[in-house]
């Protein structure tokens, strides 16, 4: 059973309400759960669902320079315990998203981290240089998993000195703090975490989507207009703890933990492993509450488990 | 909004209708008061998460004023296992989502055109059409005499007063001909094609036809486009359609409905 409880070690700790709220890289978060970016539009798209006021914090879909239009469909393609995008980046650019999308925002008690990309090292700083001084904007999570128009279209992520180029340069432009969102399609993710902690990032983001290919057999088609796309859901998730756990070790950064999680025990498993706080990502699909379902849930487990503060169980990992 | 719009809906009846399809009756007070013709809802077909995304689904009728009915035809693993759930078990609902058909304006003939397993958010229309006892014409398409809705589904569009038309590729039905042919031939007849506004919902290809027919032809048709969805709320951009004037909408809050002028069909 997946949903089963530990058993309860102290009952009467089990009464106190523990403490979810959680602070790095210069944030101070209510509680752990936060929106995974692309999976949550900016808010708007959910608001009537959720209490936005409840979240620890949203990040927000990609923002770009310009606006995208994104790829020609099929986008989407569902698989086992998780689903294919190859969504584009679609996205209103910049100054829509200052102008009609984050004074959405501003309105709720909630920290707001803006996810950014670019396709030049120029575009992605720029970007952080408008958004620097922008109100309501707590943070800036850096999608290092696009492709380098101007390195042939290899991925700036997958590439250690551009991803160190790419992220010095949007922190020369940014007072905020700054999350390197790391792609996962590397062979040691840890190299990366150590990039972006030596180019002065705040704090990492693990993971983005693992790529993936689904084909029609009967047409030989690829199931996505792009061919390729990103793989998400619950399929991903050991793949992402593992991750967290390398890196956590190694890397003195704080760590945004995300990547299939749908239960509190989901998002559990990634703060053991060494996260700070969480994303919930692909579930919103799924189940618009999800972040609130995954939030009782951790605050259940905390006090029939008598842990006080959500940040004595970070790292506690038992490998003996 | 005030509705709520998630729901955990009770399944009060559920049976096969035939052709391949089921009749599914939910509980959700909310939803039937306030769904409009050519809306939709996502359903989970099971509680575990494989397969992991809900299936958008048509509203076929409000048959109550606290229940919905949807009419499915059995299309893969997670259909089939929709087939499975019983009466007295809940699923989880999202909606009614989208936005349906527009109202017909006073003086014009609603012209309804379904192909293959199109035709439900054309029944709810059709059960909110007030026409005074005028008949409403229904062209039917499916490549044959097995693919075209059941016989309860045909007997309802009747009893609301449509004039049912069909055509089959292999002529196994009705004439044998694409739909779009027998739409065109009724519009051509002097006089229908003036008053007539055309309500279409099917596969991709019927629909860049009809649309092709009604531009031509200088009338107006609202199309309801289908595509892969994971959210159902706008926020995914995972079921877009190319639009006329660039970039793409997204069917799920864009649409299901579209004036066919809106998408771009050369693709």
């Amino acid at each position: 059973m997946r949903n089963k409880m530990p058993e309860v070690r102290d009952q009467k700790s089990a009464m106190g309400s523990p403490d979810l709220s959680v602070e790095f890289a210069g944030i101070k978060l209510k509680n752990p759960v936060l929106t995974a970016s692309g999976t949550f539009g900016y808010g708007e798209e959910y608001a009537e669902f959720v209490d936005l006021n409840k979240l620890g914090g949203v990040i927000v879909k990609g923002i770009s320079l310009k606006p995208l239009s994104g790829n020609p469909p099929p986008r989407i393609w569902e698989t086992p315990s998780g689903m294919l995008n190859a969504i584009g980046l679609e996205n209103p650019g910049v100054d829509v998203f200052l102008r009609n999308k984050l004074p959405f925002l501003r309105q709720f008690d909630t920290k707001v981290i803006v996810n950014i990309f670019g396709y030049t090292v120029e575009e992605y700083a720029a970007l952080a240089e408008r958004l620097d001084d922008a109100e309501g904007i707590a943070g800036l999570e850096v999608n290092i998993s696009c492709p380098n128009v101007k390195a042939g279209g290899m991925v700036f992520g997958t590439d250690p000195a551009t991803t160190h180029e790419l992220l010095t340069a949007v922190r020369s432009r940014t007072k905020l703090p700054i999350f390197a969102k790391l792609s996962p399609n590397v062979t040691d993710v840890t190299a990366f975490a150590r990039v972006a902690r030596d180019a002065g990032c705040d704090g990492l983001s693990l993971i983005n989507t693992l790529l993936g290919m689904a084909i029609d057999v009967r047409t030989g088609r690829p199931r996505l207009a792009n061919c390729t796309g990103g793989l998400s859901g619950p399929a991903i998730r050991p793949v992402a703890v593992r991750m967290v756990w390398q890196t956590a070790k190694c890397v003195p950064l704080p760590i945004i933990g995300m990547g299939g999680i749908v239960t509190a025990e989901d998002a559990l498993e990634f703060i053991i492993a060494g996260a700070s706080a969480v994303a919930v990502g692909t579930a919103n699909f799924l189940n618009p509450r999800a972040t609130l379902d995954v939030l009782s849930g951790i605050e259940e487990f905390l006090a029939l488990r008598g842990v006080k503060r959500l940040d004595d169980l970070k790292g506690t990992v038992n490998t003996t | 909004m005030g509705l709520n719009r998630q729901h955990a809906a009770e399944i009060i009846s559920h049976s096969f209708i035939g052709r391949g399809y089921y009749r599914l009756v939910l509980r959700a007070p909310d939803a039937a008061r306030s769904a409009l013709p050519g809306q939709f809802v996502m359903l989970r077909v099971s509680q575990y998460l494989d397969p992991f995304l809900a299936r958008p689904l048509g509203i076929y009728s409000i048959p109550s004023k606290s229940s919905i009915e949807i009419v499915y035809r059995v299309a893969g693993r997670g259909t089939s296992l929709l087939t499975q759930m019983e009466p007295g078990s809940s699923l989880a609902m999202l909606g009614p989502l989208g936005r349906g058909f527009p109202a017909v304006e006073p003086g014009a003939t609603p012209v309804l055109v379904a192909g293959g397993s199109g035709f439900p958010p054309l029944h709810f229309f059709a059960s909110r059409l007030r026409r005074g006892g005028l008949s409403t014409p229904l062209f039917i398409g499916a490549r044959d005499r097995a693919g075209l809705p059941p016989q309860p589904v045909l007997a309802s569009f009747r009893k609301y007063g449509a004039k049912i038309s069909m055509a089959t590729e292999d002529g196994s039905a009705g004439v044998k001909c694409m739909v779009t042919s027998i739409l065109d031939d009724y519009l051509s007849k002097s006089g229908h094609a003036a008053s007539s506004v055309l309500y279409a919902c099917g596969p991709r290809a019927m629909l860049a036809v009809v649309s092709r027919v009604a531009r031509d032809r200088s009338i107006r048709c609202f199309v309801s486009m289908e595509e892969r969805m994971a959210c159902g709320v706008g926020a995914c951009m995972g079921c877009s359609v190319r639009s006329g004037t660039g970039g793409f909408k997204r069917i799920c809050t864009e649409g299901p409905v579209f004036e066919a002028g809106e998408l771009d069909w050369s693709s």
